[in-house]
């Protein structure tokens, strides 16, 4: 169980880098897109790494966790580890990965719901592209994150029942 | 409605064997076997069939049908 929020952790997190460097990027694109349209005179910006390599150095812990995970599911014998390859999935018992296989449905269905939300929420920013750049760019990122929640939480209160 | 009931508390009492040491010798997480004893897990064929090998008993002899309470 703990390998699971650890692993959801980690995924968030990956997200959440990638999505802060991607917003990083866009926010100085946009600066020189609101000069050509003649909407700024000038501006002057910070321009860091740091994003890049905080993506870089969860990826690094996120490779390293998902071997150690092929690793230790190498030994399994109860079930077809092609099934269960994320890293994300817990297989150390059947009665796991029955409880994984039901979080996985679970947060299949709030992420549908969800998404239908987030794109719906689209309406009420109408020029989010020039003005409100980190809107699209974090929505789209709390997609994954909002299954990877409700898949964690399914799967801790199927455990502990 | 009718589930299935099992006698693995009674068993692993009677041939001396802790939650852990049953969950080790079927593969299996200590959990399971905790969930098992509360009948809030339904085992596996295979789970079923390894601990009654364990307990060298027909499979029959350890989980049965009752009615539901």
């Amino acid at each position: 169980m703990k390998n699971v929020f650890l692993a959801v952790s980690l995924r968030i997190l990956l997200f959440v880098a990638l999505a802060v460097m991607v917003f990083d990027f866009l926010r100085v694109e946009q600066l020189f897109i609101q000069m050509d349209r003649g909407l700024l005179d000038g501006f002057s910006v910070d321009i860091s790494n740091w994003p890049g390599y905080m993506l870089l150095g969860i990826l690094f812990l996120f490779i390293i966790a998902n071997l150690l995970h092929f690793w230790r599911l190498r030994k399994q014998t109860n079930t077809d580890i092609r099934d269960f390859f994320t890293f994300e999935y817990d297989a150390t018992d059947e009665r796991a990965i029955d409880h994984t296989r039901k979080a996985v449905s679970y947060a299949f269905s709030g992420l549908l719901i969800y998404s239908f939300f987030v794109i719906g929420s689209f309406m009420f920013i109408p020029n989010y592209f020039l003005d409100h750049i980190w809107f699209p760019v974090f929505a789209v990122a709390s997609i994954p994150i909002s299954g990877l929640l409700i898949y964690a939480v399914s799967f801790t209160v199927l455990q502990r029942t | 409605m009718r589930v299935i009931k099992n006698r693995v508390k009674e068993l692993r009492a009677r041939f001396d064997l802790t939650q852990g040491v049953l969950a080790e010798r079927v593969g299996v997480t200590r959990q399971t076997i905790v969930a098992l004893e509360k009948g809030s897990y339904t085992p596996s064929l295979l789970l079923a069939m390894n601990i009654a090998e364990v307990f060298k008993m027909p499979i029959e002899d350890i989980f049965f049908k009752e009615d539901a309470k």
